[in-house]
């Protein structure tokens, strides 16, 4: 499309499709714009597992923009469902048909739908009691269950189920971690990070058992967790923390191209001219046309929402940068760039604790991976290692009185 | 215009690098940070990211950019806008001029009326 189309409507209100709006009138985008959301204005969800849910930051804090911006960028947001997505035949605008009843035509949709938690095929998932975390009504139904002498069982010890563990314990709950890793999130920083953060748990009095659950029973005011090799726990509450699928069912019904996310290039464009995605619910088309790696980050969404914004005006997007997610628990600020698990060697730096940083070499000497806990402006310089692909050595990685920045900058 | 500040000898300040004017001395009501960035150009922003309370000065700088160290929030170092989430609102930009070798900071002076 060579010319910015006259409308824009954003069907989701999280970082990728709030990222896009921003972006798009911060790019100078003077067309009409709306953004669809069941739950009105956009909100942050990284909070949901940490200061929101310890009720440190409050709903109104949660929002991404007060309500003011909204109006001073001329944008609507209009509190609703979308129930269909009619696409047109590309040379008409595509409509959304809301569960209002109301229908809202633009030249161009972003759909940036989300995910949802994914449930488990278990007995008992229906229970009262068994939750998952995804929406900030989530939060607030799980932070009730959050109190001395509540014993949570969390499905699940990834970022969402440690970051939950490291709230809940500060709160009074005990915590019981059901994971089948010997040590969880291994594949995404790093078996020695990994350990690291398992010792956290162990620290703060966080169990793990390694096992999956069989079924969830209900015991009276409690619930049971079965475990597949035979055990049984009691809990006042169980989370599923067992990651997200993709929302595409408006995408498949219009028709377009989902292959576990709305499949898009790098600027956010679907199979249907007059429809992008981005966030989340997208995955984005590699090189021949294979489907990458669908990436759950809130940078991802941001970033993704950012280049659909320019992908819809028809200017090219921002250069691609190294996937790149934090997480905090305990305390502890941990942050992860690249890939942990290419071939290569893992090259550490410092003891456990503050500062703590494996780097991960692939087989051609570049750095592929950065894992750092409390690293501050070093993984960032990583970051930059990652993305200008240069040969480093291991020795220089190693030793922390050599700054990453200024290895960064070619200065060490 | 206001009365400038000598921060530092310019080499005392390593481009990719910055230091903090704390607001006592800048007379002003926030820190300032002095940015010497990697194209060798001084620029001078409010120290505190409006995302949350993480220092600018300890952020990656590159360009007339500086990326806070905590969220990634990316700020324009010539006028202070917020240029992605998950900061939203701009902070504030200061004059900097380099003279005789010497950085000089004038607080609450905007760059663009140089």
């Amino acid at each position: 499309m060579a010319a910015a189309p006259a409308s824009i409507a954003v069907v989701g209100g999280g970082i990728a499709g709030f990222s896009a709006v921003r972006e798009l009138r911060r790019q100078g985008y003077t067309g009409t714009l709306s953004l669809v959301d069941p739950v009105g204005l956009p909100y942050d969800r990284p909070p949901l597992s940490k200061a929101f849910l310890a009720g440190t930051l409050d709903r109104l804090r949660l929002q991404l923009a007060p309500a003011q911006w909204y109006e001073d960028n001329d944008t609507s947001v209009i509190a609703d469902t979308v129930d269909k997505l009619e696409p047109g035949d590309g040379a008409t605008p595509p409509v959304l048909v809301l569960d209002s009843g109301r229908e809202l035509a633009a030249d161009v949709v972003l759909l940036a739908t989300g995910a949802r938690a994914r449930r488990l095929p278990l007995p008992g998932m229906d229970l009262p009691g068994v939750l998952t975390l995804r929406s900030a009504d989530d939060a607030q139904a799980l932070q009730a269950h959050l109190v001395p002498g509540a014993h949570l069982v969390i499905l699940g010890a990834g970022l969402v189920g440690a970051e939950v563990a490291g709230t809940a314990r500060t709160l009074g709950a005990a915590v019981t971690l059901v994971d089948p890793a010997e040590l969880p999130s291994a594949k995404v920083v790093g078996p020695e990070m990994a350990g690291y953060l398992q010792g956290l748990h162990a620290g703060h009095g966080t169990a793990h058992i390694r096992d999956t659950a069989a079924a969830i029973t209900a015991e009276g005011q409690s619930l049971g967790v079965e475990l597949a090799a035979g055990g049984r726990l009691s809990a006042t509450a169980v989370l599923v923390a067992a990651g997200s699928e993709p929302e595409t069912a408006l995408a498949e019904a219009a028709g377009l191209s989902v292959d576990g996310g709305v499949l898009v290039d790098g600027a956010g464009r679907t199979s249907h001219p007059r429809i992008f995605a981005a966030g989340d619910s997208s995955r984005r088309l590699g090189p021949g046309g294979v489907p990458g790696r669908r990436f759950e980050h809130w940078d991802a969404a941001r970033r993704t929402g950012e280049a659909a914004a320019a992908g819809m005006l028809g200017i090219d997007p921002p250069a691609g940068a190294a996937d790149w997610f934090w997480s905090d628990r305990y305390g502890v600020h941990l942050e992860v760039a690249g890939s942990m698990v290419v071939p290569g060697q893992t090259v550490l730096r410092g003891e456990p604790g503050p500062g703590f940083t494996a780097f991960r070499l692939g087989l051609d000497g570049r750095l592929a991976g950065v894992a750092a806990v409390d690293g501050g402006t070093a993984v960032r310089a990583a970051r930059k290692l990652i993305e200008s692909g240069r040969v480093l050595d291991p020795a220089l990685l190693q030793d922390p009185a050599v700054d990453v920045r200024r290895l960064a900058r070619g200065k060490a | 215009m206001s009365e400038g500040i000598r921060v530092a000898d310019v080499d005392e300040i390593d481009e990719g690098e910055a230091l903090t004017v704390d607001a006592e001395t800048a007379g002003t009501a926030d820190d300032i940070a002095v940015f010497h960035s990697d194209n060798g150009r001084f620029y001078a922003l409010n120290d505190t990211c409006t995302h949350e309370d993480a220092s600018l000065a300890d952020g990656w700088i590159e360009g007339d950019e500086v990326e806070c160290p905590v969220h990634s929030a990316r700020f324009c170092l010539r006028t202070g806008e917020a240029l992605c989430l998950p900061a939203l609102t701009n902070t504030k930009a200061h004059r900097v001029d380099v003279r005789d070798g010497a950085v000089w900071l004038y607080p609450n002076v905007s760059p663009l009326d140089a």
